[in-house]
């Protein structure tokens, strides 16, 4: 049974690949023949890979070996020193996992466009459709790449289908814009991505995640002594190695939108909301955080860089949610969460929180897919009019809704009992208990648990501002219903979002000595060399506590739990009152500030086209002028001057026949020459 | 007698043309080109060769080598055959000529006949010089090509036609000058070791160490000299910077099949030749230098870019990328490794495919908008959906999007080239940053013509294109996922073709 399941893996990327093709072509030559625009083939793609990832999940913990890794050798090296490129299927915890939380997210995101889409008579639906399909196939096979190079391959595919989704509606300016804006910028991280890879291959002549043929694994044993590597740079192994792993970290600061990339995210709410979803819960975004995981066996040696992944971690979860909290657009104050949240989850893994940090994956996927989902029920209800201070009061009109949002946003706030409570505060427990031995760690983490209170404000204020309170446009006085297959992935995301914590409850089992630490367990299933305890033994931090283990988490959780309380409070009496005020005043000259995004946009901006674009114009002059001018000057004052070269060139092909023939017995006659045949 | 067969059809093809009426010359020329096309695949089909054709121990496919002139102490061979390296590159010319020939329906629209007859002609020309094994037989033929080239753009090319066409003459025959002086000194330095121009004879002396002095100069002078002339020669062709500026301004004016032809095949005509001359007869100078070499690489792929993000003209745009896109080719032969010099052969045909698309797309919408100005037109994707579609799997494939032919070659030469020699793994890193730019110039070229709502300048009606138009880039695009999903349709015979230059070097991976 266990080997069907693991057979059949490939089909968990074909099928979507396949309604991807089905919904391309049929869209171009029969459109007419294809269901719903293609949401159909879509949902029926997704759910099978889904019930085929919960197959392999299960298989993979029944598993003896645990671990089913197959290749096929895509090109074949010649010669000595040559390696091999392959294709490979890697199915182990973490990437089961992943493809069950990718599946169940594409699946209810197409669910949910049915109703966004379909039923809102948006035109172009097959390239829609297949825009999702290729997306969600793209991003299985990222997950399921067995090596450093696929896994290039296909998030760079996840790219194109980003830029195809967010630039769907491209007869407005906008969505063109922020499309090419998105990949661009991830690009720029792309661009250290690739050069990682092709170093990674340099030096060990593999990119395999696992096996004792796997660069982690290799570079354990060099920075042990029991073997060599090729470096580069004159560096020695444990520098170069740092090298490598900051080059790779390139690509997941770009695609997982961390300080400075992330400027591209809020941009990308120019796509249509259930891509929204998909992007920020589940795919694009998920990528970059899911690659650090997956070589975490590389990472954890390599404390500096570790040391910057956390930093760069809780910085973004700061920073962004100082931004969230003066947005007047619903998706905005979502795109800034992401972009926060996601630093959380890069501040767990530079903490050496491997499994606190994959915990809010998870729990993150499921309540920002429902958090977006919610906001495009409430997009459709208010007649696509995104500005919060356009709404107020929907709870009442729109009770599932409202109910389905609040869950995903006390998630997102990290209030007990729901999920976001539970990883995000495992997260900054592993911060804080690995951080009393190290000031730079300790660092990230103040600025991971400051990011806390403006997290519950900003949820709060949305919340309150949507919600509650009078309604203040016509629009919302009367909004637009919603059907069942806008309700519906609603009600499955707040279950979880709701309840998805309890499957990793950490100081409760402290507290209460019960083994409830199901996702570790999970985790540490599988190839010894993947699990959470290896990294464990990897990992340069030593634990620190305040008092006894048991009074640090509780004083972890406790604080974190208390500052999450104190923001949501804050904004609750601020903006759930019948008719708000803006408040943004108060914040004085802050307030420009955070408006501007702290003009990160504005210098990246004036990168592109304020100094390379004038760069290049100043290229193409000299281009013009002197190189091309040199050209010109010598053939004027060359032996054949211009109007004796247009002489000789006529146009007429005799002419050159002539010249040609003439040309070759002057050559023939030179060679006889100097032969000696005369 | 395969490629003497398949050159004496297509010459012949020509002739028929030129000798059929205007009206239907272009369906003529179209049916007859796929005679060659027919013949290369079914070249491809039984190919079966070994080695590098230039060194020893090598097993060529279709080989003729027959006495053709004796000339004093030399003997002039007629020979030709085909190895890895030169089957991709005869095949994309077929499959290349025969879609440009499809393409020129629409925008040809006067003396048709003698328009085809001199495209099968430059076809021809093109297959002598990818399977030429003698250095005479070899120039004729890259001579030739230049002649219905400098017909083509001088009378059916745009406004500066004229200057355009005689640049480009006078610029790539300076440099044919070059070239043969080059070769011929080193022919002659070789003295009695080599009594034929035979480019293997002459390759296997070389490499055994046979090169003596040439009156005055020193062998080890000559080397130099002769490597510098002969890369000059070819790096106009190629083009390198700064040898590249006569490459835009025949693009301009050229009309659209002919820009497919020069950006696909005949700026190949330089890095093949580089391989086979500089690269295999000279590998110690070329070693000695490689990071000058891989200099002007850099430069070719960086600068070509900065000057293609500068470019308002859509054709210009990718004239300059192809500068671009033809310095990896180079960064790929400096490196002596088979993953470099292969990728480099593979990023040939790969950008052969990918830039004739792309030069069609643009011929596409300037059939029907007659205008090529970014400025001057927006929105386009709502009138012409087909076209626009390829257009942007086309340029997803010049920046090198996975699965497509254009990053296999790319990926193929950066782990190649990355720790070749000494400092490579700078040069390599730093010719990377293109793949940046690149998707830089053609996404704010296609945001700003072919999104947002639909305007245009000029006053024609903007229409899908006809089936005949389309119907080539469908092909093409095709093409480029097909080598993308699976480069070893053409690597492995690269490979086993680039092997025997690569141990030469001794470092790399």
């Amino acid at each position: 049974m266990a080997a069907l399941s693991f057979e059949l893996a490939p089909v968990i990327a074909a099928l979507p690949f396949v309604s991807f093709l089905i919904a391309l072509l049929a869209g171009a030559f029969a459109p007419r023949l294809l269901p719903k625009g293609g949401a159909i083939p879509g949902i029926a793609a997704t759910a099978g890979s889904l019930l085929l990832s919960a197959w392999a999940a299960l298989a993979v913990w029944n598993s003896s070996e645990g671990v089913y890794h197959e290749s096929i050798t895509w090109v074949a090296g010649v010669g000595d020193a040559a390696f091999d490129l392959h294709f490979g299927i890697l199915l182990d915890p973490l990437s089961t996992m992943m493809l069950v939380i990718v599946s169940l997210v594409a699946v209810l995101v197409h669910v949910f466009s049915l109703g966004y889409m379909n039923d809102e008579g948006e035109t172009g639906l097959p390239r829609y459709y297949a825009g999702l399909g290729l997306f969600t196939a793209s991003m299985l096979s990222f997950v399921f790449a067995s090596n450093l190079l696929m896994a290039f391959m296909f998030f760079e595919l996840v790219g194109l289908c980003s830029w195809l989704l967010i630039g769907f509606h491209f007869r407005e300016p906008g969505p063109p814009s922020a499309a090419k804006k998105a990949f661009l910028v991830t690009r720029f991280g792309d661009y250290f991505f690739l050069v990682g890879v092709v170093g990674v291959f340099a030096t060990f002549g593999t990119t395999a995640f696992a096996g004792s043929e796997s660069f982690p694994h290799l570079a354990e044993q060099v920075l042990a002594g029991e073997a060599s590597a090729t470096t580069f740079l004159g560096l020695d192994p444990q520098a170069w190695f740092a090298v490598l792993g900051l080059l790779v970290l390139g690509g997941v600061v770009g695609k997982s939108a961390q300080y400075p990339l992330h400027t591209w995210l809020p941009d990308a709410m120019e796509g249509p909301t259930p891509v929204s979803a998909l992007i920020h819960a589940a795919t694009m975004v998920a990528a970059g955080v899911y690659l650090v995981a997956r070589m975490y066996g590389f990472y954890a040696l390599l404390p500096q860089v570790l040391a910057f992944i956390a930093f760069v971690g809780g910085f973004t979860a700061l920073f962004a949610a100082s931004m969230g909290v003066v947005k007047k657009e619903l998706k905005q104050v979502l795109a800034y969460s992401t972009i926060s949240q996601y630093g959380y989850m890069m501040l767990g893994l530079g903490a050496g929180g491997y499994v606190a940090a994959t915990f809010h994956l998870m729990t993150h996927a499921f309540f920002k897919a429902l958090l977006f989902l919610g906001a495009g029920s409430v997009i459709i209800a208010m007649h696509h009019n995104e500005n919060m201070w356009d709404m107020g009061g929907l709870k009442e009109k729109m009770p599932v809704t409202y109910y389905a949002f609040l869950s995903g946003s006390l998630a997102l706030a990290g209030i007990v009992p729901f999920s976001g409570f539970w990883s995000k505060d495992e997260v900054l427990y592993e911060a804080l208990v690995h951080g009393l031995d190290s000031p730079l760690l300790l660092g990230a983490y103040a600025m991971g648990l400051l990011a806390v209170f403006f997290t519950g404000f900003y949820t709060f204020r949305m919340v309150a501002l949507t919600f509650h309170g009078d309604p203040r446009t016509d629009t919302a006085r009367d909004p637009h219903g919603v059907g069942w297959n806008v309700k519906l992935p609603l009600v499955v995301l707040g279950t979880l979002a709701a309840v998805a914590g309890l499957v990793n409850m950490v100081p409760v089992a402290e507290l209460t000595g019960a083994h409830l630490e199901f996702l570790h367990d999970w985790l540490d299933a599988g190839p010894e060399a993947l699990t959470a305890h290896h990294y464990g033994d990897l990992l340069p931090y030593s634990s620190g506590t305040i008092g006894t283990e048991l009074t640090t988490v509780l004083l972890s959780a406790g604080v974190s739990l208390g500052l999450a309380l104190a923001g949501a409070g804050l904004a609750w009496k601020l903006y759930a009152v019948a008719d708000p005020d803006e408040h943004t005043d108060k914040l004085g000259s802050a307030k420009t500030v955070l408006f501007n995004n702290y003009y990160q946009d504005e210098y990246q901006v004036w990168i592109a086209t304020g100094l390379t674009l004038p760069l290049a114009r100043a290229a193409d002059k000299f281009d013009q002028g002197v190189i091309d001018g040199v050209v010109n000057g010598v053939s004027s004052v060359s032996l054949l001057s211009g109007s004796r070269v247009k002489r000789i060139q006529s146009g007429v092909v005799t002419n050159y026949a002539f010249l040609l023939t003439a040309s070759l017995v002057v050559l023939l006659v030179a060679i006889g020459l100097i032969g000696g045949w005369f | 007698m395969w490629i003497e067969a398949l050159i004496a059809v297509t010459l012949a093809s020509a002739g028929a043309v030129f000798l059929s009426p205007n009206k239907v010359a272009g369906k003529i020329a179209f049916v007859l080109s796929l005679l060659p096309v027919g013949g290369s695949l079914w070249m491809y089909s039984t190919y079966e060769a070994s080695g590098n054709a230039l060194l020893e121990g090598s097993t060529l496919a279709f080989e003729t080598n027959a006495d053709w002139i004796v000339a004093g102490p030399y003997s002039l061979n007629w020979h030709v055959g085909l190895d890895g390296i030169s089957m991709p590159l005869i095949a994309l010319t077929t499959v290349l000529t025969s879609l440009a020939l499809l393409a020129s329906w629409t925008p040809i629209d006067e003396r048709q006949s003698q328009f085809y007859g001199l495209m099968l002609f430059l076809e021809a020309s093109l297959l002598g010089v990818f399977s030429a094994l003698d250095f005479f037989v070899w120039f004729v033929f890259w001579e030739m090509v230049l002649v219905p080239m400098y017909v083509l753009i001088g009378v059916w090319g745009g406004p500066r036609r004229k200057y355009a066409a005689i640049k480009m003459f006078v610029y790539t025959n300076i440099a044919s000058l070059a070239l043969f002086i080059g070769f011929t000194a080193l022919v002659f330095g070789l003295g009695d070791a080599v009594n034929t121009f035979d480019m293997a004879a002459v390759a296997q002396a070389l490499r055994a160490g046979e090169l003596g002095a040439l009156g005055p100069i020193g062998a080890g002078t000559l080397k130099l000299v002769a490597f510098v002339a002969m890369f000059v020669g070819f790096a106009v062709k190629v083009p390198v910077v700064p040898f590249h500026t006569w490459l835009p301004d025949a693009h301009v004016e050229a009309p659209t099949p002919v820009s497919i032809m020069l950006a696909g095949v005949l700026l190949k005509m330089g890095t093949y030749a580089l391989l086979r001359f500089n690269f295999t007869m000279l590998p110690d100078i070329a070693q000695q230098n490689a990071q000058l070499i891989a200099l002007f690489a850099v430069i070719s792929v960086i600068y070509g870019a900065m000057l293609a993000l500068a470019q308002t003209d859509l054709k210009r745009i990718v004239a300059y990328s192809s500068v671009s896109s033809m310095g990896y080719v180079i960064l790929g032969l400096v490196a002596y490794t088979v993953y470099g010099m292969g990728g480099a052969t593979f990023q040939m045909v790969a950008h052969g495919l990918i830039s004739g698309l792309m030069f069609m797309a643009v011929g596409v919408i300037y059939n029907t908008t007659h205008t090529r100005m970014v400025s001057d037109m927006s929105g386009l994707a709502s009138k012409m959906p087909i076209t626009v579609a390829v257009f942007v799997a086309g340029a997803f494939g010049y920046m090198g999007l996975p699965l497509m032919a254009g990053f296999a070659a790319e990926l193929f030469i950066f782990l190649g080239a990355f720790g070749a020699f000494e400092g490579s793994v700078l040069f390599t890193a730093a010719a990377m940053f293109g793949i940046v730019i690149v998707a830089g110039y053609l996404l704010l070229a296609m945001q700003r013509t072919l999104f947002g709502p639909f305007e245009i300048e000029t006053d024609y009606e903007v229409s899908p294109a006809a089936f005949h138009d389309v119907a080539p880039l469908v092909v093409l695009i095709l093409l480029v996922v097909l080598l993308g999903v699976d480069p070893n349709i053409f690597f492995e015979m690269i490979q086993n073709a680039v092997d025997p230059l690569a141990p030469a070097a001794g470092g790399g991976v």
